[in-house]
């Protein structure tokens, strides 16, 4: 009787070894600060559709114009749709992350990302195939992972699932912000600055509307160089929510090694880091 | 037809930038010499090509085309090429030649027509 009650409670202990015991915290202490990292794509200083109406006005104001001012920033709208696509479909999918490595598993809810892949403007621009195989596969996993009771299996079928898209939405995301927007701010510059050469170097004027000329100028540059800098941190975040990634993705055998664990925890300070920049 | 990918589009759109950049650089630097009608023509290329460059940036994140590595690689070239060639060039009409020819690239890349890029690469080459 005894010996058969010891067994019994050596399955029990053996059971809660196996199934009970899965420290996933650190997976899920990183989606959790990977979420609060991405969110700070919100706060961004710029988008596209803002850029190409500043341009617009730019122009106008070079040209001495007041008078039918509208501008036609259809474009950089889709722009701006595409890119928070790829932003909502990577916060689902990290807001996925968080839930199934959290012992506290809640319902999950995808009405975000459904309203946006059936509501955004993208007019008749077509994204590439293989992205939007990227968003759909995402979206599909977040879906079926919660239909499964084991968590431990079911992340580690969601992070291989998930690894592949996750790479290639944050890969354009970050291109998008970094590149594409930013290098609108740097044709915002070139543009600010031949606008103001001409009335610095102008001896018609006053040495003080050249000076103020000047001094404009300068505080335009320096507003923009520093928008710029907030949407290379912002590339930063993605860069380091892309490697947590990966680095899940190349220890799924062995998620509870001290040196994943590490790993994870260096990434999750520099995000840490990057959050408090983008709240100051 | 062949079309760009957007990731080629933003290596061009960098690419026109630092071309347009070299023919502000252009501008500022021998402001003494121009008169005022050349200021203001190269002004002007300067300013469309801006536009055009900018135009390509959105372009880049809204469009996803097929490859065109040949045209690309070629325009690298012309980028390096162009760069130089604003430092050595000794008439202003040159200039404006030069950058006219560039904001007709710049147009072409924007209408994603491969063959008004390739016809417009042809002529800056000639």
């Amino acid at each position: 009787m005894v010996s058969a009650s010891k067994g019994f409670l050596g399955i029990v202990l053996l059971s809660w070894v196996v199934y009970g015991c899965v420290d996933l915290k650190h997976v899920s202490e990183f989606s959790e600060t990977s979420i609060e990292a991405i969110s700070s794509y919100e706060l961004l200083p710029n988008t596209f559709e803002q850029v190409c109406i500043q341009d617009c006005e730019q122009k106008h104001i070079r040209d001495y114009n007041v008078y039918k001012t509208a501008c036609d920033c259809a474009l950089n709208k889709k722009a701006d749709s595409i890119t928070g696509l790829m932003y909502t479909a990577s916060l689902e999918y990290l807001t996925g992350l968080l839930e199934i490595s959290n012992s506290d598993l809640t319902r999950y809810q995808t009405d975000n990302l459904t309203s946006t892949l059936s509501t955004g403007d993208f007019g008749p621009l077509q994204l590439k195939e293989e992205d939007v195989k990227a968003y759909s596969k995402v979206s599909k996993l977040i879906l079926k992972v919660f239909t499964d009771g084991y968590r431990r299996k079911k992340l580690k079928e969601y992070i291989t699932e998930g690894y592949e898209p996750l790479q290639v939405i944050l890969h354009f995301l970050k291109r998008n912000i970094n590149a594409n927007l930013s290098g609108k701010l740097n044709v915002q510059k070139s543009s600010i600055q031949a606008f103001y050469f001409d009335f610095v170097r102008d001896k018609s004027l006053s040495d003080y509307e050249r000076t103020k000329f000047a001094e404009d100028y300068f505080n335009r540059i320096s507003e923009i160089e520093m928008n710029q800098k907030e949407l290379q941190l912002f590339s930063e975040v993605i860069d380091d929510i892309a490697q947590g990634h990966k680095d899940l993705y190349s220890n799924l055998e062995n998620l509870q090694d001290e040196k994943i664990k590490g790993k994870l925890a260096r990434l999750r300070y520099r995000l840490k880091h990057a959050i408090a920049l983008f709240s100051s | 037809m062949a079309k760009l990918t957007s990731e080629q589009l933003k290596i061009l759109a960098d690419n026109m930038l630092r071309m347009a950049n070299a023919l502000g650089d252009y501008r500022y630097e021998n402001i003494d010499q121009l008169s005022k009608a050349e200021n203001d023509t190269i002004k002007a290329l300067h300013e469309q090509t801006l536009n055009s460059v900018t135009e390509l940036y959105t372009k880049s994140t809204v469009l996803s085309i097929d490859d065109v590595q040949e045209n690309l690689e070629r325009i690298t070239i012309i980028t390096a090429k162009t760069q130089k060639l604003y430092k050595s060039f000794t008439t202003v009409q040159n200039v404006i030649d030069r950058a006219t020819s560039v904001l007709k690239i710049a147009a072409a890349v924007i209408s994603l027509d491969t063959e008004k890029i390739t016809e417009s690469i042809k002529n800056l080459l000639t």
